[in-house]
């Protein structure tokens, strides 16, 4: 259904800004803040690995049903808990008690855990690393102190270890927190502003409908969670951790991107983190380009003109012509390694439409439109040829692409009325009202009136949904304890 | 504003309401321009002009006053209304009253139309003096979807083109456009050459339109500020008697190009007054 993906409501991701005021923190370089971790954080450390077994991939379970239940302090705190988890799984002859973590670009943040704490860390490190029998774990007696959760859990490391992939928890603990934010399992999205903590990282989210920002608050910051688990990534066959050469991790970004598209669930920091990671993917510089070109649109501009931002948080979205030299920028690059990308070339040739410059737009679309086969991607390049070869003053091949539009979609509004005003424009009155007959007779109702292009801003992501699937299979058909 | 297509005076008294189709046959050139005048001394309506009262000039030419008219001419009143997500629930039943008391503050040989519209533009009701059809689309519309104001309001235009009734949109949106595919610039062109007076109602707190103002300011209308939905029925009312309060002026332009931008001033001979018309119009193609 196509108004599902219509811009009506979308949510805009902020990141706290690293201008936050330096009051809210110790001053100088090093860490802002000594904390001790306490034994309830265990508790919730071992509940999430435990979840990130129990869980099954795409389900809305009770394990992402607890995890997502929990508010932004516990999970600011799990956040830190789970990175310094991974360092220990990878490394059980540790028997350092602190550990400096940062996360995000925030300030590093130093946290201390107590004799009976650190020996819970390592001893839950022991069994999500899967290495019951090393020494050092033998030493800490981890038979004696792990359930049989746990003990089924490290086994299951162990035997995908030997095929190859040391990574069980890691990749099922960013996949849990991918499902809990793609499948609206964040009870922590309603928090007010007001309780932001500012020691560890903080999403604010802007709620927008209809070009207005309707509301701001704290979000739940899984996808920030699965992103630092997958920052621990050791590419299969290899034995350091290098997130850049693994292929689910890409495959991960590429699809999380999309699907954030798809769902007006944008976070422009999210495919950034993707970029530093990939700098080279086309398909990730074709989504950021795709983003800027959102951004750009008069929907997101007037809901962040209407927006009260919070204090210490910014939002990275310039003005409409500084958000299309971005995407210009990015689909441009695009092109130069993927030469025959149409989808590029086509949302070139409407941005630098927009930005008013027509002859590069027509050169852009109609090499476009030898290059797509897709139905709705040809009436986007018609349209938009269209509307070049109008600005131009070329109307009789501007009538020929809205005309062209008009017959791969009747029933779109949008070429009738771009029939009408450029008959209008050249003074055919009766020409201008025929078009303007032809809009009336369509269906009155929205779900009867097809016209791509109420969902072209959702259109680069179409297959988000089909992407996430196919990210969690492999994990789905896995055998549950 | 439309020259060459526009018959005048007790001509257009006798266009009733048809299909839009059935008046694409416009072929008769008469070079007329028409202006809808407001006069107001003190914010008060002025009445009883005549046509030797005024004064016009077309780029700075004096013309010769042709005809002018005060509440004789039938209305041709075309709601633009706002029906997008934002505009669901309470606001929409407030919208939906302040339209009916338009078509009650109707006359029996006016007509009215319906355009509706959220990301879809619907003419909901075609321009008629069947006002109980209006009503009854006015009372089926429901709330969804975003907003394309500039495309509602061009096919608005063309509904009031496609008869040579004197044309008032009213037009209300609670926010900017989000989704026309037509610009505002083309728009904005196309009203240029239209003689509709188009008037405006936007809520006071949030984001609106630059549009909307501009197309008020270019046919001679107002965009009205109110503070909630609860407001419109009166100020569509306020609307309604406003523009019965105009002088409708025609003349046909003499020693002035034919294309191109015409700025109008017009002026009441011997009187200190107030005098809204549009600032001008355009001809010719572009």
């Amino acid at each position: 259904m196509r108004r599902a993906g219509l811009l009506a409501v979308g949510l805009i991701v902020l990141a706290a800004s690293p201008t936050y005021p330096q009051s809210r923190m110790r001053s100088g370089q090093g860490p802002v803040k000594e904390i001790v971790v306490t034994a309830r954080r265990l508790v919730r450390l071992e509940q999430w690995i435990k979840a990130t077994e129990h869980h099954r991939p795409g389900e809305a379970d009770d394990p992402a049903t607890l995890i997502g239940s929990w508010p932004n302090d516990q999970l600011q705190e799990l956040w830190a808990d789970v990175s310094t988890l991974l360092l220990t799984m990878r490394d059980p002859r540790s028997n350092r008690s602190s550990f400096v973590v940062r996360l995000m670009g925030r300030r590093p943040v130093s946290q201390f855990y107590p004799p009976r704490e650190i020996r819970r860390l390592r001893e839950l490190g022991c069994a999500a690393g899967g290495n019951l029998d090393h020494p050092a774990c033998v030493e800490l007696r981890v038979g004696a102190s792990l359930d049989t959760d746990l003990v089924k859990l490290a086994a299951r490391v162990v035997a995908d270890r030997f095929r190859g992939d040391d990574n069980h928890v890691v990749r099922r603990g960013a996949l849990l927190h991918t499902d809990i934010a793609t499948l609206n399992l964040a009870k922590a999205a309603t928090s007010p502003v007001s309780q932001a903590q500012f020691m560890y990282p903080e999403r604010v989210r802007v709620e927008i409908a209809d070009g207005q920002g309707l509301d701001v608050g704290l979000m739940g910051i899984h996808w920030d969670i699965a992103e630092e688990i997958l920052d621990h990534v050791q590419p299969p066959g290899t034995s350091r951790v290098n997130p850049a050469g693994d292929p689910m991790v890409l495959q991960w970004y590429r699809t999380t991107s999309r699907w954030m598209q798809l769902h007006a669930d944008y976070d422009i920091r999210h495919l950034e983190r993707g970029r530093q990671l990939f700098p080279n993917d086309p398909d990730l510089l074709f989504l950021a380009g795709c983003q800027h070109e959102t951004d750009a649109s008069p929907g997101i501009q007037s809901s962040m003109r209407a927006a009260v931002i919070p204090p210490g948080f910014s939002i990275d979205i310039g003005s409409s012509h500084g958000e299309l030299r971005r995407a210009e920028g990015f689909f441009r690059d695009v092109i130069a390694r993927v030469p025959w990308h149409g989808e590029a070339r086509l949302r070139l040739g409407r941005v630098l439409g927009l930005l008013d410059r027509h002859a590069d737009a027509v050169e852009q679309l109609t090499t476009s439109i030898e290059q797509l086969t897709d139905r709705p991607l040809q009436y986007y390049a018609q349209l938009f040829l269209g509307a070049a070869q109008e600005a131009l003053r070329k109307y009789d091949e501007a009538r020929e692409a809205y005309e062209r539009a008009s017959g791969l979609y009747p029933d779109a509004q949008s070429p009738h009325l771009a029939l009408s005003q450029l008959a209008r424009r050249r003074g055919d009155r009766a020409a201008a009202l025929r078009a303007i007959e032809r809009l009336f007779a369509l269906p009155s109702d929205a779900f009867d009136r097809d016209d791509p292009i109420w969902t072209y801003h959702a259109a680069q992501a179409r297959t988000g949904d089909d992407d996430l699937e196919a990210l969690r299979k492999p994990f789905i058909t896995e055998e549950r304890p | 504003m439309s020259r060459g297509a526009r018959l005048t005076g007790a001509l257009m008294l006798a266009a009733a309401a048809a299909p839009l189709a059935a008046q694409s046959q416009f072929s008769v050139r008469v070079e007329s321009v028409r202006v809808d005048v407001l006069v107001a001394d003190g914010g008060r309506p002025v009445l009883g002009l005549r046509a030797d009262d005024f004064e016009i000039l077309d780029n700075g030419v004096p013309q010769q006053t042709d005809l002018v008219s005060f509440d004789e001419v039938p209305l041709n009143v075309i709601l633009v209304l706002d029906i997008s997500n934002s505009v669901a629930g309470e606001r929409l039943e407030q919208l939906q009253d302040a339209g009916r008391a338009v078509l009650t503050g109707l006359r029996k040989e006016d007509q009215a139309a319906l355009v509706t519209f959220s990301h879809v533009v619907s003419l909901g009701a075609a321009l008629s003096k069947d006002l109980a059809a209006v009503r009854s689309a006015l009372g089926a519309a429901y709330g969804f979807g975003e907003t394309s104001l500039i495309d509602a309001t061009y096919t608005a235009m063309m509904v009031g083109e496609a008869d040579a009734g004197r044309a008032l949109l009213i037009a209300f949106s609670d926010g900017v456009d989000t989704q026309s595919w037509l610009r505002a610039d083309a728009v904005l062109d196309a009203a240029k050459r239209s003689d509709a007076v188009a008037y405006g109602a936007a809520i006071e707190a949030r984001e609106s339109s630059s549009f909307l103002r501009d197309l008020t300011s270019l046919t001679g209308g107002t965009t009205y500020k109110v503070e909630s939905t609860r407001d419109l029925r009166q100020t569509f009312l306020k609307i309604l008697e406003e523009f019965r309060h105009r002088y409708l002026v025609s003349y046909t332009p003499r020693g002035v190009s034919k294309d191109g931008w015409h700025r109008i001033d017009v002026r009441v001979k011997n009187r200190r007054v107030t005098v809204k018309a549009r600032p001008g119009y355009l001809a010719g193609t572009s």
